[in-house]
């Protein structure tokens, strides 16, 4: 070992999984301080996950392929240690943190690798990790009782019940509700700082890097592009883009602002875009300073107005437009879903009934486009069940088009309602993606469906995987292919839940791009999730759930001015959104080009005001 | 209605996972569940044997009456009753039917109904012991009388996947009824709609295997990880994993009981056949 301060030493690693024919690792060469913390990153496919696999041995031990170079993990050799030996050293947290338990009770699973190594004080060691990553819960719980987020942290306590050095954790707020996720970065930081491990975590999410992380790596087709200190990578704008990474809101701001030369001089004293670069921020914090700094700089220029406080309501016109409440605009239009005093629960393995949905009454109209949002648990997913008719409500009525679903079949609903899964997976039940498209026009034998669904797959970019078996393409596909078979039912109302769950963020811009192409086939589009991007973005409704009840039914500025609301329901308003709050914006930004648009406007107001003056 | 809802909330596939579970784990505070798991088996080796040697029937219905006994102690979910008599009450009706056709009087019934007796407290005493194990203990117990340790985490994986797995396959199930066509009448005697559904719960099945397999991808490596090969061939492990096990008063004090039970009963069969 060369440096006794890095952990990880990887020289020249090239890896073909077996039977493949391209390789994966293509010499990746890479050193990792002890106590760093760390962030893969890269495009889908560019060998993010092979690289963490060859840090405790799963390659090249249980993975045999072509393997060349060398790891040396806190000083020992991969190829000369054993999985099991190496795992003392490398706790590994999956993204399908849910297979990964295998006892099932709580203690049990947290204590079952000190067990099989045994230690003696395997229990307590157990206990120890439990503490460590916070999770409070009956140790005799069974997992399948807890809920997501639990469950993830149950993962990393088995990960690091051995108390290893270095934590690898695969997209850890991929399936985790935006309060979760900070939960679970914070206790990353935690184990970071105060247990001294190293932490490395692969991780699409640029917001969450800036905010924890203390170095990046950029891979791409197998390569490590770089390793460079968190700020100085998020900078790199050229370099992520080309591999289709997007850098936090704040940082995709300030370059706007500063391209179109209205960041009142600082961007435009003739210096380089890029040299310029070096200055953007990258969290929120560091925004509000940039930014408050350039209004400053103005405002010693000129003693004008603020310029940010003249951009007033007849601004309006360049936000989107769109956002119009259509709850209580159309009364008179015959409602799409009517859903009167609803009641719905189910019963827990104790024989309990668990109340999930508590008189609920709402309608949705024609050109709705519905955000239905809130934490874990609050009901989101049930509401949805209710409408399809797979599950009955206990009280009250849920009607489509004046149907009412207690007295209908989910068959003979779903000419008008597609419910679409959170887990694509579950949604494909033949053996390619044309059959699953095809299966509801053919089991309803509608003339001339060869055509339909050729061009359903054209306009989804599936042609050429169309006979693919759906479980074996990527995250973003598979997505894809669901939203497909949704459309193809052709139906009225479009029900998604969490169709941006569990894809990078490039994969989320072109999912977004296909829902705001949705309302094209149908009359209401509902989407349960905890994208905020995606509801200040898409929606023109946002409906607020919170055990079991709708606190909030209206507009996105109804939802994401009310700060008290935000908090009560667990949600976390985009960064661009927060920012333009942080700065007293009049109006509330939701995108990064309103946002850019806004300071546009308000520095070509700036400009004129100051002509005048002189 | 309402009497038909209650009904398929019952029989539906939530329902169904809910008495699975119940009956799985369910059960950890009864008298029964707090013996050591070897206690049961050597309980079981009796109780499970036995009834075939025995032809007496006082024999058989104390034995019964134990039996019953205990399985009220092990306070089993009623899916699994329902299900034991339903088999049971068939049995007897074809072993009547048939003995009837072939011109048989009482004295065909009676044997007859003696072994459908013996099969009635085999099952019961086959309930008691393995609703009184969690899979654990089970696997724990098996374990501890030297059955190899794939077979022991076997048993209580399988259990722990078994939530998962339901929920996947009701998923699934969901997946055909949100796409299919079901028919437009229920035809005679439900019949069409009993196929269509039957169909359904058929082919629900391929998806499931599928994605069993990529899941297990995961499981594997994270065995891998936690050193389960490792301690494969470890008695060390398997002697601080089974440390917990131990006899208390409590089985002897059942063992006991049971063997005082059975001495009377056949000091009172002899009685009786003098």
């Amino acid at each position: 070992m060369r440096d006794e301060n890095n952990i990880v030493v990887m020289e020249g690693v090239t890896f073909t999984y077996p039977g493949a024919e391209q390789s994966v690792l293509n010499g990746v060469s890479l050193e990792i301080k002890r106590g760093d913390f760390v962030a893969v990153i890269g495009g889908n496919g560019s060998g993010k996950s092979t690289l963490c696999k060859t840090l405790n041995g799963l390659i090249p031990h249980y993975y045999v392929g072509d393997y060349e170079g060398s790891v040396q993990v806190n000083g020992l050799d991969t190829l000369k240690h054993n999985v099991a030996q190496l795992s003392r050293h490398v706790g590994y947290v999956y993204q399908d943190f849910e297979n990964q338990l295998i006892r099932p009770t709580v203690l049990d699973d947290a204590g079952f690798a000190p067990l099989n190594y045994g230690f003696e004080d395997y229990m307590e060691r157990g206990r120890r990790a439990l503490r460590l990553v916070d999770l409070q819960c009956d140790p005799k719980e069974f997992i399948w009782q807890l809920s997501g987020g639990q469950k993830h942290q149950l993962a990393l306590a088995g990960a690091i019940s051995l108390d290893p050095d270095i934590l690898i954790i695969d997209e850890p707020v991929a399936q985790l509700d935006p309060s979760h996720a900070g939960k679970i970065y914070d206790l990353l930081r935690n184990l970071n700082e105060c247990h001294r491990k190293t932490i490395i975590v692969i991780e699409h999410h640029t917001e969450f890097i800036a905010e924890y992380c203390k170095t990046v790596v950029l891979m791409d087709a197998g390569r490590v592009l770089w390793s460079r200190p968190v700020k100085e990578a998020l900078r790199e704008l050229n370099q992520l883009e080309v591999s289709h990474i997007y850098p936090p809101q704040v940082t995709q701001a300030a370059a706007k602002v500063a391209e179109s030369g209205y960041d009142f001089g600082v961007g435009g004293t003739g210096e380089e875009a890029g040299v310029e670069s070096h200055r953007y921020p990258v969290t929120l914090e560091e925004a509000v300073k940039y930014f408050g700094r350039l209004q400053g700089e103005q405002r010693e220029e000129n003693v004008v107005v603020d310029p940010l406080g003249s951009m007033g309501a007849d601004d309006s016109a360049a936000g989107l437009g769109g956002a119009v409440n259509a709850s209580n605009s159309s009364n008179a239009v015959n409602p799409i879903i009517e859903v009167k005093h609803a009641r719905f629960s189910y019963r827990t393995v104790t024989r309990e009934r668990k109340v999930v949905l508590d008189d609920v009454s709402v309608t949705f109209n024609p050109g709705d486009l519905v955000a239905l949002v809130g934490n874990n648990g609050a009901g989101k997913s049930s509401f949805l069940k209710l409408i399809t008719g797979v599950t009955k409500p206990e009280a009250g009525h849920v009607r489509v088009k004046g149907v009412d679903t207690l007295r209908t079949p989910p068959e003979q609903l779903a000419d008008m309602v597609t419910y679409i899964y959170q887990n694509p997976e579950e949604m494909f039940i033949e053996d390619s993606i044309r059959k699953d498209v095809e299966f509801f026009l053919k089991a309803r034998r509608v003339i001339g469906y060869e055509q339909k669904v050729d061009d359903i797959l054209d306009s989804f970019g599936l042609t050429e995987l169309q006979h693919r078996d759906g479980r074996l393409l990527s995250g973003g596909q598979q997505r894809r292919a669901s939203l497909a078979i949704g459309v193809a039912m052709n139906p009225l109302v479009i029900l998604l839940d969490e169709p941006t769950a569990n894809l990078d963020i490039a994969t989320r811009k072109d999912i977004t791009r296909l829902l705001q192409q949705l309302n094209r086939h149908v009359e209401t589009v509902i989407v349960a999730t905890h994208d905020m991007q995606l509801v200040a973005e898409w929606a023109n409704r946002v409906i607020v759930m919170h055990q079991g009840r709708m606190i909030r039914n209206g507009t996105r500025e109804s939802v994401f001015a009310d700060a008290d609301l935000l908090d009560l329901a667990g949600l976390t308003a985009p960064q661009i959104l927060e920012l333009s709050r942080s700065l007293g914006m009049p109006q509330l930004c939701y995108t990064v080009d309103e946002f850019a648009q806004r300071w546009k406007a308000a520095g070509r107001r700036e400009a004129l005001v100051h002509g005048v003056c002189t | 209605m309402e009497y038909v809802r209650k009904l398929m909330d019952r029989v539906s596939v939530e329902g169904v996972k809910i008495e699975l579970l119940n009956t799985a784990y369910g059960n950890g505070d009864t008298f029964l569940a707090k013996l050591d798991p070897r206690t049961l088996f050597l309980w079981y080796l009796y109780f499970g044997i036995a009834p075939w040697f025995i032809h007496d029937v006082i024999l058989l219905f104390g034995l019964f009456f134990l039996m019953g006994l205990t399985t009220m102690m092990s306070r089993v979910s009623p899916l699994i009753i329902g299900i034991l008599c339903l088999g049971l009450l068939s049995q007897a009706g074809y072993l009547l039917i048939v003995s009837w056709l072939f011109g048989g009087g009482g004295e065909t019934i009676l044997p007859l109904l003696k072994l459908t007796l013996k099969l009635s407290v085999i099952s019961l005493a086959s309930i008691t012991v393995f609703c009184s194990m969690d899979p654990e203990k089970l696997s724990d117990g098996l374990l501890s009388i030297g059955v190899p340790k794939q077979v022991s985490f076997g048993i209580a994986y399988g259990y722990r996947m078994l939530p998962s797995l339901l929920e996947e396959y009701h998923h699934i199930f969901l997946s055909f009824r949100l796409r299919g066509v079901a028919p437009q009448r229920h035809g005679f005697l439900y019949l069409r709609s009993i196929i269509y559904f039957l169909k359904i719960a058929v082919l629900s099945f391929y998806p499931l295997i599928l994605s069993i397999a990529k899941r297990t991808r995961t499981t594997v490596e994270a065995l891998e990880t936690k050193g389960f090969s490792y301690a494969y061939q470890s008695p060390r492990v398997k002697r601080i994993k089974l440390s917990y096990m131990k006899f208390t008063l409590r089985d002897a004090l059942f063992l006991a009981v049971s063997a005082i039970y059975m001495a009377a009963l056949y000091i009172l069969a002899v009685q009786f056949n003098l």
